[in-house]
């Protein structure tokens, strides 16, 4: 009996347009704590890109908070999150961070802590993977 | 029917000008938008002209990357979910609101419906179908379908401005916004509707305007300022263009009540199809004098009522020839003369949009006072014996303007404007 073909691989993620997308778009210093944490591949040194994301899309900016966002505040109660600006924002996360993130998971972040702890946890179960620059 | 309809806002985003000012000066000097273009930074391609926006940068997917005239303040929420074209839809529209003198609320009470015609974004569909293969269908961009298929333009242009009465797309290649603006005035002379907003949008890129080269369809003269050249024996071919016009329909008492600005009346449509190939016009014209005779009959007029034609012709060779034909049919044998000009020697063809965008100009040349020269037209064919194209634009008031449009299948559909009742 002939063997089955076997399929390629699937690819981890889609090509990283959003590091370029970071690149061309946001504060330097956000690019700058990207850059770290592609060195160092510390979690934490992530925090302040992961933020910086989450506030871009906002999709009002006038919800937007001064300073740093409280991790109390909530996606869709307090900033207006709608589902299309979450899943926008999960899949920039995805292709930026090289990681993956199922339906279930995005469906328990409700808050910015939330959002915060969640990327730090997968870049930790990650660590070992290399993330691909753009 | 009792009700009549007048064209009450318009607004351009054209290879000939991104507002009504400049359009309808490069429509007076006969000044083309034409622009030489390289396709897929490919030199060797014979398509070297095309009809292109000006102060708009939206070559990549992405709308963080584009860059737009800084008088149109959009939301992120709407901007993620449009394509290029969608861009210039969504600018178009709000020109054409201020100058109706109609504010976004007034759009809400679902007495306001939206036809739009395109032809979707091959640019955006590429995009997402190369990532969804990329990615062996795993994911996709939420708002990857909205932006790119065929009725991105009603999704969310009724969407954004909080439509509720008649939303619909029309899919009829070159004709599409020629049946939007016929619908439209069915649905208010019907009272279904008070008023319609009627956009036709396209891209200019490889994507959408290349595959008409392998149809052989397309110019390859270099030169912007010849390269077309409708009814011309030296035609060869159309130069393809994008953008987005927005015409605003209101029934007259609705306009006349709010004190609107009033172009034309639309008074009447007809269509009809030839019955006879997918790609080329009815070698005599036929569907397209029948649909001229339709839209004159809706519209109560004669052939010798008619002031002007704004023609379909594309610089095709058979295209123009079918429609001159056609012309002759109707016109000729009326014993009638009005001036034809196809204004697509300035602009380009843009497709989908090209019959509210030709609507639209036969709304200025109404009010305005003035019949538009066929620009390039030095020795016109043979067919066009007996036919009136005047060269250079006249001073001119046309009380009766008819306005022409075919699109792939066959598809005829005619319009007739005049100037309104005071």
């Amino acid at each position: 009996m002939p063997s089955q073909p076997t399929s390629p691989a699937i690819p981890v993620a889609a090509p990283n347009h959003a590091a370029r997308t970071l690149g061309q778009h946001f504060p330097t210093e956000v690019c700058a704590a990207y850059e770290r944490f592609l060195t160092t591949k510390v979690p934490a040194d992530a925090d302040l890109v992961v933020l910086a994301i989450m506030l871009d899309h906002l999709p009002d900016k006038k919800l937007r908070p001064a300073g740093t966002p409280a991790d109390a505040l909530g996606l869709v109660n307090d900033l207006g999150f709608d589902s299309v600006a979450i899943t926008e924002m999960v899949f920039f996360l995805e292709d930026l961070f090289q990681v993956r993130i199922t339906n279930e998971e995005i469906l328990r972040v409700k808050t910015v802590g939330d959002l915060r702890s969640f990327v730090r946890q997968k870049l930790t179960a990650s660590v070992d993977n290399s993330v691909p620059r753009a | 029917m009792s009700r009549s309809a007048l064209v009450t806002g318009l607004g351009f985003i054209t290879s000939i000008g991104n507002d009504r000012a400049a359009v309808t000066r490069h429509l007076r000097e006969l000044k083309p938008g034409l622009e030489r273009v390289e396709f897929l930074h490919n030199p060797s391609l014979p398509t070297k002209v095309a009809g292109t926006v000006k102060g708009f940068s939206v070559d990549s997917p992405s709308w963080r990357d584009w860059r737009y005239p800084p008088d149109y303040d959009l939301p992120r929420e709407t901007l993620r979910g449009v394509s290029a074209h969608g861009l210039y839809a969504l600018c178009a529209v709000e020109q054409a609101l201020a100058d109706a003198g109609l504010k976004p609320a007034d759009l809400r009470d679902g007495a306001t419906g939206l036809y739009c015609a395109s032809a979707g974004s091959a640019f955006m569909l590429h995009h997402h179908l190369a990532h969804m293969h990329a990615v062996r269908g795993e994911r996709g961009n939420p708002m990857g379908v909205v932006a790119s298929i065929a009725g991105t333009l009603n999704f969310n242009l009724a969407a954004h401005y909080g439509i509720r009465g008649a939303v619909g797309g029309f899919v009829a290649a070159c004709a599409s916004s020629s049946h939007a603006l016929g619908c439209a005035l069915d649905d208010i002379r019907l009272g279904r509707q008070a008023r319609m907003l009627v956009v036709g949008a396209e891209e200019v890129n490889a994507e959408t305007i290349l595959p008409f080269a392998a149809m052989r369809a397309l110019s390859t003269n270099p030169d912007p300022l010849t390269a077309s050249r409708p009814f011309d024996r030296q035609r060869d071919g159309f130069v393809g263009a994008g953008g987005a016009v927005c015409l605003i329909l209101e029934d007259a008492d609705t306009a006349r009540r709010r004190g609107a600005p009033i172009y034309a009346e639309f008074a009447g449509w007809g269509q009809a199809a030839d019955g006879f190939n997918v790609a080329v016009s009815h070698p005599e014209g036929a569907g397209l004098a029948e649909a001229i005779r339709r839209a004159l009959g809706d519209a109560g007029v004669t052939p010798a009522d008619i002031d002007y034609v704004n023609a379909h012709a594309t610089s095709t060779p058979a295209g123009d020839r079918s429609e001159a034909l056609a012309l002759r049919a109707v016109f000729s044998a009326a014993g009638a003369r009005p001036p034809v000009s196809s204004t697509k020697g300035l602009t380009g063809h843009p497709l989908s949009m090209s019959g509210v965008m030709e609507a639209a100009f036969c709304s200025l040349a109404i009010r305005d006072g003035f019949i538009p020269g066929n620009a390039n037209l030095t020795a016109p064919d043979e067919a066009c014996a007996d036919l009136n194209l005047p060269v250079a634009t006249r001073d001119a008031s046309p009380g009766c303007v008819l306005n022409n449009s075919s699109g792939f299948g066959g598809s005829n559909v005619c319009h007739v404007l005049r100037a309104a009742k005071v």
